[in-house]
């Protein structure tokens, strides 16, 4: 078997709080194939975009670290690599667009100079060749007149815009990997459609990896190849993206397929009752308890799960499943 | 933006109308009058005498009228003659602002340099000890009266170790010219100018810290870094330009007061600037002085309102826009 593009292993994530470490992210471990695009689902405060800034060796310290694990770029641990070598890692071989376009712009500089300064830093360009090139960015990512529009300063520009300025910044450098962490929770739905489009469109010109985090299941249903459920800083199930929609296997993960809303056709006068899941992920302190840690929430719990953790277990068709209903079922 | 500029000279124009009106009333007010004092010191007069002096500063008309008279000089540029000096007061300003500009530019600029420097540098490593040693020197230099710490550095640097001398703007045995000349005042301007940047540095210490804290938990500083940028460019680039916006206001209020500022440091050291020349006007009860330099003083936080928001528009591109 070929080294994968990214492989991590064994992460444990941990942000000291009262002089002890508490894990956020655990025994977490997953590949990424060049050219693949693996989505990362799981509620709010589940560990993924933790997990997203590790990989770039921005998990904010202190107060948090990585304290377990490697994670293996192209063979190359990025756990405890130097500084410098991480700043040429970032942007260049991995980069990344956050969640919030509002913000995650520099107020003070023009569009064109975000986004050619990452050209000068990781190829040398000159001042004129970096401009040329983003500009080129700006044209590529759909934003009109790009000629102008890079004088632009970012609070001259629509939130889909300034993502698309982002999303120009992140592949600048044609980097092998795209972290996509929620990138249109900000933004209006037919805002995101097109982001979602870009992501395509782009996805077959550069050939990137993409891992793309989010929780809006229909856009895992659309985009991904492969998806990865997380629970409390765990992954709970694994699988292709067919199969994780159709035929969901953790509790949880079929809580969250059954949270789409479905439109009827016609859509009837009844109110339909959305599904939920019930209570709230729990806090990482609480996590040291036995057993499943989504035992409390579960609709199909059993005694057992109160007692002991399930691990994640290989099907015999290649998904990874973390739940006591598997084993109970295959025995 | 134009609309918005002369909108703020309307503005500035009561203001400064206001703080006249309010000054003159308030020195009224207060007991004793410029006649008083002039008679103390010359031992004493006539009635006639005193009623005749009066009725040259003006001081028999009725409130109303001074104040109308007074308000209307101003208009022309007429800030009144001295009672005391016996010049005209924008003369006496104008003979005094070079000496403390000198100072407090000097002061202020020290004093927003190397606090932005500290407050860089321990804003990154919060819990180096540089860091703490921001913290103790602006609780001291927010706790310590200007005037003892001027008295403990003349003790320092004049008295214990004789490096500098201990008053005045120049040396009374000097009479070089040139070059000689403002190697002489530099030396003079060293303590006053150090004392002053001492308490000012700790302000801008703090601020700078507090402000680049804060930036660098933003969500631009976390995509600078994300894409690569080396730590210096990260600090320097994106975090300074935007952190820096506090410390430029700041500084334009504090420099629009720097009279009030320089009282003390100007007395403790016998500077003569602006500061003593007020301090003096107060004692010698020279009402048109004092008003003068008030006035001056109002115009100056007036002037440095619409400079810093120049310099704003520099820093910050978003201003333009609105």
């Amino acid at each position: 078997m070929t080294t994968p593009l990214l492989s991590v292993r064994d992460l444990e994530i941990a942000f000291r709080s009262d002089g002890t470490d508490i894990p956020v992210v655990r025994d977490l471990s997953f590949d990424l194939a060049h050219g693949e695009t693996l989505g990362i689902v799981g509620e709010s405060g589940c560990g993924k975009s933790i997990t997203a800034l590790s990989l770039l060796g921005l998990v904010p310290s202190p107060p948090g670290r990585v304290t377990k694990g490697q994670i293996l770029f192209e063979g190359e641990d990025l756990v405890g690599a130097r500084e410098q070598r991480l700043n040429q890692v970032r942007g260049n071989d991995i980069s990344m667009v956050f969640q919030e376009p509002m913000t995650s712009l520099n107020p003070v500089y023009t569009i064109g100079e975000q986004i050619a300064e990452t050209a000068r830093v990781h190829f040398g360009l000159s001042k004129a060749k970096a401009w040329k090139r983003a500009v080129e960015m700006l044209s590529l990512v759909g934003i009109p007149s790009p000629d102008q529009r890079a004088y632009d300063y970012p609070h001259q520009l629509s939130g889909g815009m300034r993502q698309r300025v982002m999303i120009a910044i992140a592949l600048v450098c044609e980097p092998k990997i795209l972290i996509a962490d929620e990138p249109t929770t900000a933004l209006d739905v037919t805002v995101q459609a097109q982001i979602f489009d870009l992501f395509q469109d782009l996805k077959r010109q550069i050939g990137a990896a993409i891992i793309l985090i989010t929780h809006d299941i229909g856009v895992v249903a659309q985009m991904t190849d492969r998806v990865m459920v997380m629970y409390a800083g765990r992954k709970i199930e694994e699988g292709p993206v067919a199969q994780f929609v159709r035929d969901p296997r953790h509790p949880y993960t079929s809580g969250l397929v059954s949270c789409i809303p479905r439109l009827m056709m016609p859509p009837s006068d009844e109110v339909e009752d959305l599904f939920e899941i019930p209570g709230v992920v729990p806090a990482p302190r609480d996590l040291n308890r036995p057993g499943c840690p989504f035992s409390p929430r579960c609709n199909r719990v059993m005694p057992r799960c109160r007692d002991e953790n399930p691990a994640l277990e290989v099907r015999a068709d290649g998904r990874k499943v973390a739940c006591w209903l598997e084993t109970e079922v295959a025995a | 933006m134009l609309k918005g500029s002369l909108n703020k000279l309307g503005n500035a124009v009561v203001l400064l109308v206001a703080v006249l009106v309010l000054n003159f009333t308030l020195i009224h007010i207060a007991p004793g009058d410029p006649v008083e004092a002039i008679v103390g010191e010359m031992g004493g007069a006539t009635p006639e005498m005193i009623e005749q002096m009066r009725a040259q500063y003006g001081l028999d008309q009725p409130f109303i009228v001074q104040i109308g008279t007074y308000l209307g000089n101003v208009l022309t540029g007429d800030l009144g003659m001295s009672t005391y000096y016996g010049q005209p007061v924008t003369q006496l300003i104008w003979d005094r602002i070079g000496a403390t500009m000198l100072l407090v530019i000097t002061a202020l600029m020290t004093a927003m340099i190397i606090g932005t420097v500290l407050g860089v540098f321990s804003a990154q490593k919060r819990r180096s000890i540089l860091s703490h040693f921001v913290t103790v020197i602006a609780l001291a230099g927010f706790s310590a009266p200007v005037f003892w710490v001027g008295i403990m550095l003349i003790l320092l640097l004049s008295v214990s170790i004789p490096l500098l001398p201990i008053s005045g703007m120049t040396s009374a045995t000097s009479e070089a010219g040139g070059i000689a000349h403002v190697l002489d005042v530099l030396h003079h301007l060293i303590l006053p100018a150090l004392t002053l940047a001492t308490i000012y540095l700790a302000f801008y210490s703090r601020l700078a810290r507090a402000s680049m804290l804060e930036v660098l938990g933003s969500d631009y500083v976390r995509t600078a870094r994300a894409k690569g940028m080396p730590q210096r460019l990260v600090i320097y680039k994106h975090a300074l330009r935007n952190a820096i916006l506090p410390v430029v206001t700041f500084a334009g209020l504090q420099f629009g007061q720097l009279i009030s500022g320089a009282v003390l440091v100007e007395t403790v050291f016998a500077w003569p600037g602006l500061g003593t020349l007020a301090f003096e006007s107060i004692l010698r009860r020279d009402t048109p002085t004092l008003l003068g330099i008030l006035f001056f003083s109002s115009m100056m936080v007036v002037v440095m309102n619409v400079l810093t928001d120049l310099v704003y528009r520099i820093i910050d591109p978003r201003i333009k826009a609105r």
